[in-house]
């Protein structure tokens, strides 16, 4: 592991880095302002790492810490999938595999008010916002978007949800479409909710559709973009044989 | 008063400490009238006073002290420090320390409601930017509240955060009414500030 005391950034961008990591000196950097994300903490002028990773920069002035780990820690603005775990007078509580239970409020859907109350029994599956992740305080959630608006939030039905790590939801979320869903919905219909927790949320109108979408997803954390395609094909091939 | 030898006698409540005749009930201590004897109103110790010397009564006074309830006990409308323990959406807890300028002797819980922060704009409070756990914030006593907690409010220019620690683990500087500034990092972090001094 490269442990130069005084480097420039672009050796430790892309890099496998542990915490305690020192990546940046910023006396030589003066003039500039950068902007940390998560994984990075500033010591006075040395910028060391928190989160074993690989550090990531993208211009202009943005550097963070990417890892895949199978805990999630919540931030503001994440969609996620929660399950309910009890009602409260005000607040759902909902496990969104963090720290502590989140809450959601009784009245954070469309249209809501006292009277319509929805009745999510326990152990509803729920696609949900984190509103508000601060440490210390039980996280906030909300089944609208910013603006109010319902947005695709809310209860997932019937379908099958399946845990994953925190690094596969995200590669699931990129843009452009990543290549095994890319490959799966040519020739496959159906529906997915990918919640940045680690948990990933397939529907189809049958169950052996269901069974192939939900083990290509599992199996393509470590293959690049022709092996997901590859392996792609033969799940469906399989299926194809035995329907 | 001069104090006399202490007894470390240790009375409870119901106990005859003497004949309203020679005695005098100081604090914790009463008369019955029916019978005009002395009786303990408290758990403590025992003590005798002198009386002063140029009063026209001149029976000694017996008071019941040294118990832990005898320590500063918060009233309504008292200025206490306590120190942040919890903060929720609605509310913030605090460990009572100080009331006035005396420590208290006991643990007593105080929470800080929402619309007992400040003064204006009441229900656009978020308290995470107005309290954090581990704070030392001057409040004042509202009510004896419910079972579990005072009451406090910081709804006051002179109450609020007297003093924080910032997340890089130094004491933080005030620099405005909602803004400290931690010293070895630079970063801001919002509090509901007190004026202190002037």
């Amino acid at each position: 592991m490269e442990n130069k005391p005084t480097s420039s950034p672009t050796s430790f961008v892309d890099q496998s880095v542990v915490p305690g990591d020192v990546v940046l000196d910023l006396s030589n950097m003066t003039n500039q302002t950068l902007k940390l994300g998560g994984g990075l903490r500033q010591d006075c002028d040395a910028i060391s790492v928190m989160k074993a990773g690989k550090l990531r920069f993208s211009n202009p002035n943005k550097y963070w810490v990417e890892s895949s780990q199978k805990r999630y820690v919540p931030r503001a603005g994440d969609s996620v999938l929660g399950i309910v775990v009890d009602s409260k007078a005000d607040n759902f509580l909902v496990d969104i595999k963090g720290p502590g239970l989140a809450f959601l409020p009784v009245l954070a859907f469309e249209g809501g008010t006292r009277r319509n109350i929805p009745k999510f029994e326990i152990g509803t599956l729920l696609y949900v916002r984190v509103v508000k992740a601060n440490p210390g305080m039980n996280p906030e959630l909300s089944c609208t978007d910013a603006s109010g608006k319902a947005a695709e939030f809310g209860l997932l039905k019937d379908g099958y949800m399946f845990e994953s790590s925190t690094g596969l939801s995200r590669m699931l979320l990129s843009s452009p479409t990543c290549p095994v869903l890319d490959a799966l919905g040519k020739k496959l219909s159906f529906e997915t909710a990918v919640g940045l927790n680690g948990r990933v949320w397939v529907n189809a109108s049958s169950p052996s559709t269901v069974i192939v979408v939900a083990n290509a997803i599992m199996n393509s954390e470590s293959l690049s973009g022709v092996q997901q395609r590859i392996m792609v094909e033969k799940l469906i091939q399989n299926l194809k044989l035995s329907t | 008063m001069e104090e006399a030898a202490a007894a470390a006698e240790v009375v409870t409540p119901g106990e005859v400490l003497g004949k309203a005749s020679q005695l005098r009930a100081g604090r914790g201590a009463y008369v019955a009238p029916h019978n005009n004897l002395v009786y303990a109103s408290l758990t403590g110790f025992r003590r005798t006073l002198s009386p002063p010397p140029n009063s026209p009564d001149q029976r000694p006074i017996v008071e019941v002290t040294g118990h832990k309830a005898h320590g500063a006990v918060p009233e309504p409308g008292s200025v206490v420090i306590a120190r942040v323990t919890r903060v929720t959406a609605r509310m913030a807890s605090a460990d009572i320390m100080c009331v006035g300028p005396k420590s208290v002797r006991e643990k007593f819980t105080g929470s800080i409601r929402q619309q007992d922060v400040r003064a204006t704009e009441i229900d656009k409070v978020d308290m995470h930017l107005s309290f954090r756990p581990g704070d030392i914030i001057r409040a004042v006593v509202l009510s004896l509240g419910d079972a579990r907690a005072y009451f406090l409010s910081t709804a006051k220019n002179e109450l609020g955060v007297v003093s924080a620690e910032s997340t890089a683990g130094e004491t933080m500087v005030p620099i405005s009414w909602t803004e400290m500034q931690c010293p070895l990092t630079g970063q801001i972090e919002q509090r509901k500030v007190a004026k202190v001094g002037g």
